[in-house]
């Protein structure tokens, strides 16, 4: 089987493992997480780079992936340099059209399936539960013992780890006292890329202002 | 950017000039493969020369340092300029990797 995309990942990870029901993340959480790791698939993939200031494109013909694509081709019809955050605000508000043929590829490689099912006989419910969690427990298994453990991480850890923290997925995968103890070396692995540091400010930032307008509509006694 | 190989103290080092960036990066990454295909386990990067890293740039430093480890060796990085430290600084890299001041540490 060919390698997850980062996206595919971070969908996958981000489903419940029996009930195959989204966790529950903190607002916009899991829109940033994708955006970035549209990103982070476009980097590794040798499309574009980044710094602090700005998004480059450096090749911009198709990589023949449809789930990257539509999103190399918005980042290069752009004229203006833009930075990672305004990228990943952008791709943030196309949570759906990211996610769902991630959805649907991993259903295409027998890793999840699809469940329908209604609630009082008229609110659909969709779940995606896993065929046999052999994907998730794999990189679940690898990525603790890079937590646990202090070996150098490969860039590609490096980068999904950096993602899943950013849009907290790590506070559900990594449970436990023995991650609790290990939550410094989680910070030094989670900053060594910088899209998922710039996830991390992103949902950081949104639950603030989630949290002011939440005080402000409260009526003051 | 400028690659020039040489060796001191029987360690292969590699000292960069310019901007380490995705363009530039493939090539770093094909001289490392290279040294490793040969059977170094030790490697030195002279950074003294480096006005700029990107991702990618840092992506080549990460994978560079792993497989010499994986491989039971060493890989350090030398003589740091001022906006590749603070890069290093904010990725974490000065935590995880090997720094050194000067070529002559790194190498001996």
């Amino acid at each position: 089987m060919t390698q997850l995309t980062f996206t595919e990942e971070i969908v996958l990870l981000a489903l419940d493992d029996k009930s195959g029901a989204q966790l529950h993340l903190p607002v916009t959480a899991l829109s940033y997480g994708l955006a970035g790791a549209v990103l982070a698939d476009l980097a590794v993939a040798g499309k574009i780079d980044t710094d602090p200031e700005r998004v480059t494109v450096l090749d911009s013909s198709p990589t023949g992936d449809p789930l990257l694509d539509p999103w190399l081709a918005l980042i290069s019809a752009e004229t203006t340099a833009r930075s990672v955050a305004y990228w990943l605000s952008v791709l943030s508000d196309r949570r759906t059209e990211i996610e769902q043929p991630a959805l649907d590829r991993l259903m295409t490689r027998g890793i999840l399936r699809r469940e329908d099912k209604k609630i009082l006989w008229v609110i659909g419910l969709r779940r995606y539960p896993t065929v046999d969690g052999h994907e998730r427990t794999e990189v679940r298994t690898r990525l603790g013992q890079l937590i646990l453990g202090e070996d150098l991480p490969d860039p590609r850890d490096a980068i999904l780890i950096s993602l899943l923290r950013g849009c907290r997925l790590t506070d559900h995968i990594f449970e436990g006292p023995e991650f609790a103890a290990r939550e410094q070396r989680l910070v030094t692995l989670a900053k060594m890329d910088l899209v998922g540091r710039e996830v991390a400010t992103a949902t950081n930032e949104a639950i603030v202002a989630l949290t002011a307008a939440m005080n402000a509509s409260v009526p003051h006694m | 950017m400028e690659i020039n190989e040489s060796v001191l103290h029987g360690t292969p080092l590699l000292a960069l000039r310019g901007r380490l960036d995705g363009t530039a990066s493939p090539a770093v990454e094909e001289k490392v493969t290279i040294l490793l295909a040969s059977g170094a386990t030790r490697l030195v990067f002279d950074c003294s020369g480096i006005e700029y890293a990107s991702s990618a740039g840092l992506r080549v430093f990460l994978s560079a340092a792993k497989k010499l480890k994986t491989a039971g060796g060493r890989c350090g990085f030398a003589a740091l300029t001022p906006p590749l430290r603070e890069i290093f600084s904010i990725s974490g890299f000065l935590d995880v990797l090997e720094i050194h001041d000067t070529v002559e540490s790194a190498a001996a």
